[in-house]
């Protein structure tokens, strides 16, 4: 096993209401290999308290495809968290 | 170069949707009927006159997630071509925001493709509109996609 823990750095993709919260539509966050959809999702609700709120009524994709919340992160991944949709 | 297993065309824009060009791009000698879904922007939502709309997406996931659905569409229904386009920015009254076209050579099959289209649109791509009227907006209500509940089994490390 490492002794230094290892980081993964991810981009983050906000939208609708949240891109609005968030400030920017398009953000980065460091954090551990192997941590999930749902744990850097705290990460930004740490910075932003209002996000919070939001978590049950959202979806969350990695790489362009809808991700369960458990969904563990790599170096690199695309991850989006996604209000309802409401096109059409 | 790889001839298309379907020549379908999606597409996103921020000018005006030219359903004529959508239109004549599924029509082919062989169908007796193109259906088309012309969705318009509403002057009222909830009881209240709406001024505009805003549309964003996630497009380079939307763009997929519409493949996706036409793809689904040729394998449940015996239907021809699709065409699918979506408008983004800032639409008017009246306006187009999205239009689909679908033709088959008989023509309960490009009927009910069609219907399919715009519902699976409407519940699985990420789209969304902002509702403007006076003194404020919102964001309208939307549907939550379908996800996967819990992550896949882990892949073996390669």
């Amino acid at each position: 096993m490492p002794v230094v823990s290892q980081t993964v750095r991810v981009k983050v993709l906000f939208f609708g209401r949240l891109k609005e919260i968030a400030g920017q539509g398009e953000d980065s966050a460091e954090i551990a290999a192997g941590a999930t959809i749902e744990q850097l999702f705290t990460v930004f609700t740490s910075r932003r308290p209002e996000l919070a709120k939001f978590r049950a009524s959202l979806a969350a994709s990695r790489n362009q495809e809808f991700a369960a919340w458990s969904t563990p992160l790599h170096t690199g991944d695309e991850v989006a968290f996604l209000p309802p949709v409401s096109g059409g | 170069m790889t001839v298309p297993l379907h020549d379908d065309q999606i597409l996103f824009t921020r000018e005006a949707i030219e359903a004529a060009a959508l239109i004549g791009h599924v029509r082919g000698a062989e169908d007796g009927a193109v259906v088309t879904f012309d969705g318009c922007v509403r002057n009222h939502s909830h009881g209240r006159p709406t001024l505009y709309l805003d549309y964003e997406a996630y497009e380079s996931m939307a763009l997929v997630k519409m493949q996706e659905i036409a793809v689904e569409m040729h394998t449940k229904f015996p239907i021809h071509r699709v065409a699918m386009a979506h408008r983004l920015g800032r639409l008017q009254i009246g306006e187009t925001s999205v239009f689909i076209a679908v033709s088959s050579p008989h023509r309960p099959a490009a009927f009910e493709a069609c219907r399919f289209a715009i519902d699976t649109l409407k519940r699985t791509v990420p789209i969304w509109k902002k509702e403007y009227f006076e003194g404020g907006a919102v964001w309208a209500d939307g549907e939550l996609p379908p996800v996967p509940a819990e992550a896949p089994a882990r892949k073996s490390a390669s």
